[in-house]
């Protein structure tokens, strides 16, 4: 690493521990005061292959080997055009040849093959399938789906534990502080001599002290899931053996109302209930609403007041 | 001896049987009915490796249709070869009682170079070297080229073995390192490829973890092996730590380097084809659109870059069009280089989770997470086409390709730290990317899965119930068995506190504190005295070790010591300890004495024993909890938290405790042994870490034990070596430790045996 150094002014990373390399598209190296210096209007030439570049364009280098950080300048760039996911393909074939085309493409414009005719079938294909990248430009892969979800989880876990330790620590921090109070309180009021109670402290002490070597131990198992389903278990497909019982028979429930009978729900128009409740409207039918509804449970409800008299 | 097993006849090639071993054969056999996992933890020197070796052939006997292959493994090569000898000796042991032929195959695996007969490839001192040697002489594009040019060298070995070796079966027998070279040397065939052959139809065999655990190696070594098989961990204290270890990657400045030179050498390679045989890659390139697999058209000499990883699913589907043709995938190699190296510059910590780092990547260098995922695979086929022969070399790429597939297959488990300098030096730059594995289950996690048993078994597994959790898996046996013994061999002591009563602790507050390194000295100096032969001394840190010893040195308590007992000291170079090693037993040998001052989790406490006289005493000075404020280890703890409810101090003190086992366990090699275990820090004596400790030391710890003062430690030593000095014969053992077949059939010896195991 200390050997790297700026092509020009030879200063190197040993002599100048602040030194900053940067790299352009063309994928050679200058160290930041040769670029102040260089492209002081903006724009220039690089010094060793005669690109024209602009100031801008320049970025810190990140790896050892220039190349490299051009290599994934180009990529990152290309697949933003070549950016189909695996689910845009009928097969995994189909898939692979594709992905073996951006991986050309990316080859051969860093190691400058053919860049013209690489270009240009890059623009031919950005024209062809517009809306497939318009489409895609949010959409993650699957499997940075998969990442994100166990990153977050792994955030999760962690914040909960923590919220779980500090509680823990707090609730013994209080017990402790209890009994220490208790046994205070009690040698000032207590007609006991003072070695019987510093011993029951000491038990007291001794027992909660167990107790919270028991909770500690009692910490629950990891292996259920949410369902309850325990974790590892396998889950037979076998069928489930019969169980040879009377079936059960549904009864309709009988409320005894001591009055007359109510009337039942397909009445209520017939009598003329329905007059004087607010016919529904058309929002409320919607939902499968009848006027009739509200009326009969007011009509249970007033002949269930009825009592013997 | 023939027992009975629960029903099942065991031949037994000793006439005499522990108790504790014929319990534990109990359990094997329950688990191996119940065909689950077990967890079984029995003192060393009991005799694990026989008991188990006899229960497991006889079970494979009675049943073979159940249990078709046993899967011993252990952790280094003398260990490999002791069990063989094992093996050996039941085999010869059912061939005289049965008198029929043995028909059993058991062997021995290890890597190339320890088993290459090849005259100049094995004649290379490192594995990789050798590896890649063979690589160059046995692929199959080389041997495809020695057809056409009989001048290109190949190996003659493999060539015979490729040739012959598959049609003509290993005749039945146990083979091990030496045996199969032996074999290939005679026959003309490579052993190394007659072996690896050779264990899918095996019976036994036995070898070293990486071959289960390592996905890189398992993939290509123990694919084929069936389900119904038993597998052994032996020695699994540390099982955790391995499945970690083979998953992670460190990756540093220099790797980054190599494999820019990698990616050069890869480029020219590709150019001088296309001009020279273009047809070779539109061949490759032809497949991969395909999507035609790897594997199929691969042999086995080729496959020396398998995939970390093993989702199959993923593996079936085709490459992705962005790396298909070399050249593309050598860009995006650049770029994922370029990318770490610019990550690599930092000048703080940064950790992050696998789809931060993923996230990052999209944004920076356009690397899409699928073909990250194919990255090793893509790299497999490349390699391969262009034929390049000397694959050590590209280790480097080898490594950052794996790096890029598990990170995009794994989104938990695992953890990314940057870290631009060492803790100890924050001076000098030294980057280092660790991807980290925190969870030991991932690696072992298809182990479990594809074996009927798997069998966790070491000296010190304590607390049994923390490895199903580490480890994830259901066990249908724990079992913890203890030591009977005739005698009480073994005699643990706390030492809390110095003669001043001042205690004694490596804690961090006090480690530097004067009167605490004067008691330790004290200690030693006391101990150095009254005990004969050797001590190990361990302590918790090289630094702790250079730090006391300096201070002993000025305070003249070395001097003294010395005149009892010589001191060698473990460092962190091998062939010096190894030299301190092999003087200290002299030392030991012609009775002058020598102390070993050595540290826990190096060399010495994991794979040296202590017998009889080499170690009459250990000393643990201080507790050996790890180095904590380890990025790695923080998050590993955090882990273990949320996902498996442990907490990290129950974690760190039973990893402190297994190691603090490990050291004092290196004492007591057998029944006969004897030796003092000295834990000298007062924080031992508490419940939660006394507990931690295996029950077969736990047992011998009474309360008159704890938090003992030097002279009162000293007191006790004395009458306890006084005690053991006196002969022992075979005949006090009898009844008791060591049992005939009659008495083991007696009634009330069954109800202690029963009495032995203790389920966790």
């Amino acid at each position: 690493m200390d050997d790297q150094g700026c092509p020009r002014c030879k200063t190197t990373k040993y002599r100048n521990p602040s030194l900053k390399l940067m790299v352009n598209v063309c994928g050679h190296t200058l160290c930041e005061s040769c670029v102040e210096m260089l492209f002081v209007r903006g724009s220039g030439n690089c010094v060793q292959c005669n690109t024209p570049l602009r100031k801008s364009n320049f970025r810190v280098q990140l790896f050892e080997d220039p190349a490299i950080d051009k290599e994934v300048e180009i990529r990152k760039k290309v697949l933003k055009i070549y950016n189909k996911r695996e689910f845009d393909f009928s097969t995994l074939k189909e898939y692979n040849d594709y992905l073996e085309q951006v991986e050309d493409i990316v080859f051969n414009l860093t190691n400058n093959i053919d860049v013209e005719g690489t270009k240009q079938i890059m623009e031919q294909y950005q024209r062809d399938n517009k809306d497939i990248i318009q489409k895609n430009k949010a959409k993650l892969t699957r499997e940075q789906e998969e990442l994100e979800e166990l990153l977050l989880q792994e955030q999760q876990d962690s914040e909960q534990r923590r919220l779980e330790t500090l509680q823990e620590e707090q609730r013994q921090l209080q017990a402790k502080r209890k009994s220490k109070q208790a046994l205070l309180d009690e040698l000032e009021s207590s007609k006991l001599p003072a070695a019987v109670l510093l011993a029951q402290h000491k038990d007291r002490a001794a027992q909660l002290e167990t107790q919270i070597e028991k909770q500690k131990q009692n910490v629950k198992p990891a292996n259920i899931f949410s369902t309850g389903i325990m974790m590892g278990q396998t889950v037979s497909f076998a069928s489930v053996s019969r169980v040879e019982e009377v079936l059960y028979v549904y009864q309709p429930l009988f409320i005894d109302t001591y009055g007359p009978p109510v009337p039942g729900l397909d009445q209520l128009g017939r009598l003329g209930y329905l007059n004087h409740v607010r016919t529904a409207s058309p929002q409320d039918q919607a939902g499968g609403y009848t006027s009739g509804l509200a009326c009969h449970r007011a009509i249970q409800d007033a002949f269930s007041g009825l009592f013997p008299s | 001896m023939k027992l009975n097993i629960d029903g099942l006849l065991v031949y037994f090639p000793y006439d005499y049987i522990y108790p504790e071993q014929y319990s534990y054969m109990l359990e094997l056999k329950r688990t191996l009915d119940a065909k689950g996992h077990g967890v079984l933890e029995m003192p060393s020197g009991t005799g694990k490796t026989i008991s188990l070796l006899s229960l497991i052939v006889a079970y494979q006997k009675a049943y073979p249709l159940e249990v078709t292959k046993l899967v011993y493994c252990s952790r280094t090569v003398p260990e490999i070869e002791k069990v063989v000898e094992e093996l050996r000796k039941l085999m010869d042991y059912y061939a005289r009682q049965t008198e029929t032929k043995n028909d059993f195959l058991a062997l021995a695996l290890s890597s190339r170079k320890n088993l290459c007969i090849h005259p100049e490839v094995s004649s290379l001192r490192f594995g990789k070297e050798v590896d890649g040697k063979c690589h160059s002489l046995t692929a199959s594009y080389i041997r495809a080229q020695h057809h056409s040019n009989p001048s290109q060298p190949v190996c003659q070995f493999y060539e015979k073995f490729d040739a012959v070796g598959r049609q003509v079966p290993i005749p039945p027998g146990i083979y091990n390192l030496d045996d199969l070279k032996d074999f290939g040397r005679r026959k003309g065939w490579c052993p190394y490829f007659l072996a690896r052959y050779a264990i899918l139809h095996a019976n036994i065999v036995v070898y070293s973890y990486h071959y289960l655990l390592d996905p890189k190696v398992a993939d290509l070594v123990s694919k084929e092996l069936a389900k119904k098989s038993v597998v052994v961990f032996d020695e699994a204290h540390n099982i955790d730590n391995v499945c970690i270890d083979s998953m992670s990657v460190n990756i540093t400045r220099r790797t980054l380097d190599r494999c820019q030179t990698n990616v050069e050498t890869l480029q020219n390679t590709i150019s001088r084809i296309k001009e020279t045989d273009a047809a070779k890659l539109r061949e490759e390139y032809r497949r991969l659109v395909e999507g035609l697999k790897e594997a199929n058209v691969a042999r086995e000499t080729d496959i020396y870059l398998s995939n970390p990883v093993l989702p199959d699913e993923i593996l079936q589907e085709a490459v992705p069009g962005s790396i298909r043709t070399a050249e593309h995938f050598v860009g995006f190699i650049k770029r994922f280089l370029e990318y770490l190296k610019a990550r690599l510059r930092i000048h703080h910590v940064v950790q992050e989770s696998a789809p931060q780092f993923l996230k990052d990547i999209y944004e920076k260098v356009c690397i899409d997470r699928k073909p990250l995922r194919f990255c090793a695979e893509r790299l497999r086929s490349l390699l391969r086409t262009l034929e390049i022969a000397d694959i050590a070399d590209f280790s480097p790429i080898t490594l950052i390709s794996h790096f890029a597939t598990l990170v995009s297959t794994y989104s938990k488990g695992f953890t990314i730290i940057i870290e631009p300098f060492e803790d100890k030096t924050p001076t000098i730059a030294n980057p280092v990317l660790h991807f980290s594995c925190m969870d030991p289950s991932i690696a072992i996690k298809p182990v479990f899965g594809r074996f009927q048993s798997v069998i966790i078994t070491s000296g010190t597994l304590s607390p049994l119930d923390i490895y199903p959790r580490i480890l994830d898996f259901r066990p249908v046996t724990m079992a913890s068995f203890t030591m009977t013994l005739a005698r009480t061999c073994l005699c643990p002591l706390i030492v809390g506190r110095g003669n001043d009563q001042v205690a004694m602790t490596s804690k961090f507050e006090t480690r530097e504190d004067f009167a605490v390194i004067r008691n330790y000295g004290n200690l030693l100096l006391e101990m150095s005295a009254i005990v004969p032969d050797g001590i190990v001394a361990f302590f918790t840190s090289y630094i702790y070790m250079e730090n006391i010893v300096a201070s002993w040195y000025e305070q003249g308590i070395l001097e003294n010591i010395q005149r009892n007992k010589l001191i060698f000291i473990e460092t962190q170079d091998a062939a010096e300890t190894s030299m301190a090693l092999e003087k200290y037993q002299e030392a030991c040998e012609n009775g002058r004495g020598a102390i070993l001052l050595s540290v826990a989790r190096g060399k010495v406490s994991e794979g040296i024993d202590f017998v009889h006289h080499f170690g009459r005493a250990v000393i643990m000075f201080g507790v050996p909890y790890v180095y904590t404020q380890s990025r790695i280890l923080k998050a590993r703890l955090e882990y273990l938290r949320d996902q498996f409810q442990i907490r990290e101090n129950d974690f760190l003190t039973f990893d402190a405790m297994r190691h603090a086992a490990q050291c004092v366990g290196r004492a007591i090699r057998g029944k006969t042994d004897y030796g003092l275990m000295i834990f000298a820090d007062k924080r031992y004596a508490r419940a939660d870490k006394r507990g931690k400790l295996p029950r077969w030391i736990q047992e011998h710890l009474t309360d008159g034990s704890l938090n003992l003062t030097i002279d009162e430690t000293v007191q006790l030593s004395k009458h306890f070596l006084r005690q053991m000095a006196q002969p022992f014969r075979q005949e006090d053992q009898l009844g008791l430790s060591l049992l005939t077949l009659e008495q083991l059939q007696s009634e009330d010896m069954l109800q202690k045996i029963a009495q032995i195991a203790q389920q966790a």
